[in-house]
């Protein structure tokens, strides 16, 4: 914060001062033009003969005086412009001192050499076909000829198609879609289908009292198979029948209507279609930048540190990042063991082992403890 | 910001996930990390124009200071034609008016590059909302606007114009610098050099600069080069002969270009390395873990180091460092801690307590093990 502050302190100085110098130019040269143009109305009019030549004479010298004039205000100006050039280099100077320009020393130079620069395109696509930016997608496949299957493009179409219609509270796409895949959907406990419907009841009754008897009509042909699992939530659907005459609004039903219903519908669809077709629900690469950007600063601080002191360039290792990096809980996708005794991750060859207490630890820090004694404390 | 008609759907999707997480805070640090670029090169174009302008003024002021010292010539003189005298007069005012004109004109154009840092300041301060949801879709326009950057370095010109349509980030990236790189590299490959020498000379002040300060050491080299030029006007164009052959080849036209990009690049202070790829590195190692590397059974479809080309991609990155132990639920993917404590089922696996719970809710007192396919009762979940 205090960064962009600094710099938009000088920003705001410059353009102050560019303004001031428009305006201040444009009177100076305006009082001038005028002067000119009084001094020749009167040579214009005044008489050619020897009689006037005093008249003349003085009207030269103040047209010298003018003219002096007018060329010492014209090259204040100049100089004037050229004095902006230290505020101008104020701003690039609070740039470089409050954001780092360099970076880069905490990354590969070459990471997009040339085997890489096609996977990272490829990722950058299925980023784009994944927000619904189809044209985007399709531009940058003929802009750096990647192969993308119609395959991997076509759950995103059809996914994106169903959300639109979902914003619209067309429910019919993601209900064909559910029953298409209702195997699926309940083998991973997915109650989409049942929502989905639910959501086609509220809105039929919502309607008004004219409704109520469509509704009992869906409700018995579709909300019927779902009894076994979701009897509950059934039964609070048909108790709002009775509160349809004096409005849903008014009644313990009330929360049915919100707009976050809909909301919600949209976002159960995605997580279980995304888990239906084994995708993440964020984009990957949205996620991994978001962690970048949140890695780097510290990055660069232990770089300074390490640099201070002279220790290798750690990203030349294949091990691991020499400072531990929170990135908060959303972004923890893998369980990851470290002993408490020795804070070391847990690998291959040196996994947790589990003491009859129930306490774990790493296999090294066991076979520290017991070299010295018989038993383990 | 308006959230109403112009999302696309799946911002829409974005916006849900603020349901789903709850996101962090930005830190400043970030933004001072990451934004250099953001501002730099405006701020380079900014004093280009100012040197521009410097010269504009000076070259009117010349104009001027001329006109006058005609006038002030037959001022002295002898004879002293009265219209000769006011049609002088008249020149004087013209290139008064001139100056203006140009003096306004061009301080205009400085005062719009100063504007341009100024929104993308304005810009970057936002990324200290307290509302989630703005905080969500400014996450996303930096993502839009690193991509926009590799996008336009890599030459995908298209890709770029798409990429604008939609979104609000037009004037937060450097794309006329690139559409002018553009035209002069699409001449290039057309054997035409007229548009990149005219770049040239616009740019030739800060290229001098540079030449001087890394071709110092290079004079032979460069005198090799003026020998061979000139010995190129002896050969014909189809020779054989090398080097002279490889002078006239096409592929001098493709290095041209490149090196064209470069200088480019440079002239604006474009780092080399995108902050794209920084970023990108520098996400892939705090999120890699060696289970990311211990085959398929081993993968979480949320994590983006074990889809397939992130995952090749990341190999050569050094792992995250993790001095804690932290354990994730691998039916929900929620945390193990005290609020969720670990269960272990007679068949070793441990799972979530709130995750089996609810499974068993739905399954009578059921659960079953995703890893074996095992089912077994709640009760016989032991505390871990």
């Amino acid at each position: 914060m205090d960064a962009c502050v600094a710099v938009e302190k000088e920003v705001d100085k410059v353009l102050c001062k560019f303004t001031a110098f428009q305006d201040r130019s444009s009177l100076l040269i305006r009082g001038l033009y005028s002067d000119l143009e009084n001094i020749k109305k009167q040579i214009d009019e005044s008489e050619a003969s020897d009689d006037c030549f005093t008249l003349r004479d003085s009207i030269n010298l103040l047209q010298n005086q003018i003219l002096a004039r007018t060329k010492e205000i014209i090259t204040n100006l100049s100089t004037e412009h050229r004095d902006l050039h230290s505020s101008v280099s104020k701003v690039g100077k609070a740039i470089d001192k409050n954001f780092t320009a360099d970076f880069a020393c905490v990354s590969h130079e070459n990471f997009f050499d040339e085997g890489k620069q096609d996977m990272i395109n490829e990722v950058i696509c299925r980023h784009y076909l994944r927000e619904g930016c189809l044209n985007v997608a399709e531009t940058l496949i003929k802009d750096t000829g990647i192969d993308m299957p119609e395959d991997a493009k076509v759950p995103f179409l059809e996914l994106n198609c169903i959300l639109t219609s979902l914003k619209v509270h067309d429910l019919e796409p993601a209900l064909e879609w559910a029953k298409k895949n209702r195997e699926k959907l309940r083998a991973q406990k997915s109650s989409l289908e049942f929502k989905l419907h639910r959501l086609a009841y509220i809105t039929l009754i919502s309607e008004g009292q004219h409704r109520i008897k469509e509704a009992i009509e869906y409700a018995r042909r579709h909300l019927t198979g779902f009894v076994h699992q979701h009897e509950k939530a059934i039964q609070t659907l048909l108790g709002c029948l009775l509160y349809v005459r004096s409005g849903l609004e008014n009644s313990p039903y009330a929360d049915l209507l919100s707009s976050c219903q809909w909301i919600e519908i949209c976002e159960v669809f995605t997580r279980d279609a995304c888990a239906l077709l084994g995708l993440s629900v964020e984009s990957p690469l949205a996620v991994c930048i978001n962690a970048g950007c949140t890695a780097l600063p510290v990055l660069l601080n232990i770089k300074q540190v390490m640099q201070q002191q002279q220790v290798h360039n750690m990203w030349n290792s294949k091990e691991e990042l020499p400072i531990e990096i929170d990135l908060g809980q959303n972004y923890r996708y893998h369980s990851i063991f470290a002993c408490p005794i020795l804070r070391q991750q847990s690998t291959e060859s040196n996994p947790p082992m589990r003491l009859i207490c129930g306490h774990i630890i790493s296999r090294d820090a066991l076979n520290k403890l017991t070299t010295g004694n018989k038993y383990v404390l | 910001m308006k959230f109403s008609e112009n999302i696309s759907v799946f911002n829409l999707v974005f916006f849900i996930n603020l349901y789903l997480f709850a996101y962090n805070k930005i830190k400043a640090s970030e933004i001072s990390s990451i934004e250099h670029p953001t501002l730099k090169v405006p701020y380079e174009v900014l004093n280009k124009r100012f040197r521009l302008a410097q010269k504009s003024i000076d070259r009117e002021l010349c104009h001027v200071t001329n006109a006058v010292s005609e006038l002030e010539k037959v001022l002295i003189s002898d004879t002293k034609d009265k219209n000769q005298i006011t049609s002088l007069i008249g020149g004087v005012m013209e290139k008064l008016n001139s100056f203006k004109r140009k003096a306004e004109d061009v301080t205009q154009e400085e005062i719009e590059c100063g504007r341009v840092i100024k929104r993308r300041v304005e810009h970057l301060k936002e990324h200290d909302s307290t509302s989630p949801a703005v905080i969500c879709q400014w996450r996303k326009l930096r993502l839009d606007r690193l991509l926009m950057e590799y996008v336009l370095r890599a030459g995908y010109y298209n890709t770029a114009s798409e990429l604008i349509k939609g979104s609000p980030i037009k004037d937060l990236t450097n794309l006329d610098i690139f559409l002018v790189a553009n035209d002069v590299e699409i001449s290039l490959k057309n054997k035409d050099t007229s548009k990149c020498l005219a770049w040239c000379h616009d740019n030739k002040s800060k290229l001098r600069k540079h030449a001087r300060k890394h071709f110092t050491g290079q004079d032979q080299a460069q005198m090799q080069a003026v020998q061979q030029c000139m010995a190129l006007l002896a050969f014909p164009v189809n020779t054989d002969v090398s080097p002279y052959k490889e002078l006239f080849s096409e592929s001098r036209w493709d290095g041209l270009v490149t090196q064209f990009r470069e200088e480019n690049l440079n002239l604006f202070q474009i780092s080399t390395p995108s902050a794209f790829s920084v970023a990108l590195q520098a996400g892939l190692s705090a999120l890699k873990t060696p289970h990311c590397y211990r085959g398929p059974l081993n993968h979480n479809p949320d994590c983006p180091v074990c889809q397939k080309n992130l995952n090749e991609l990341a190999s050569s990155l050094p792992y995250a460092h993790c001095s804690q132990s932290r354990l994730v639920c691998h039916i929900s993917g929620e945390q193990l801690n005290e609020h969720n404590q670990p269960l272990m089922l007679p068949n070793g696996y441990v799972y979530g307590q709130k995750a089996l719970e609810q499974m068993a809710s739905e399954n009578d007192g059921f659960v079953l093990c995703p890893r074996s396919h095992q089912t077994f009762t709640l009760v016989e979940a032991e505390k871990y």
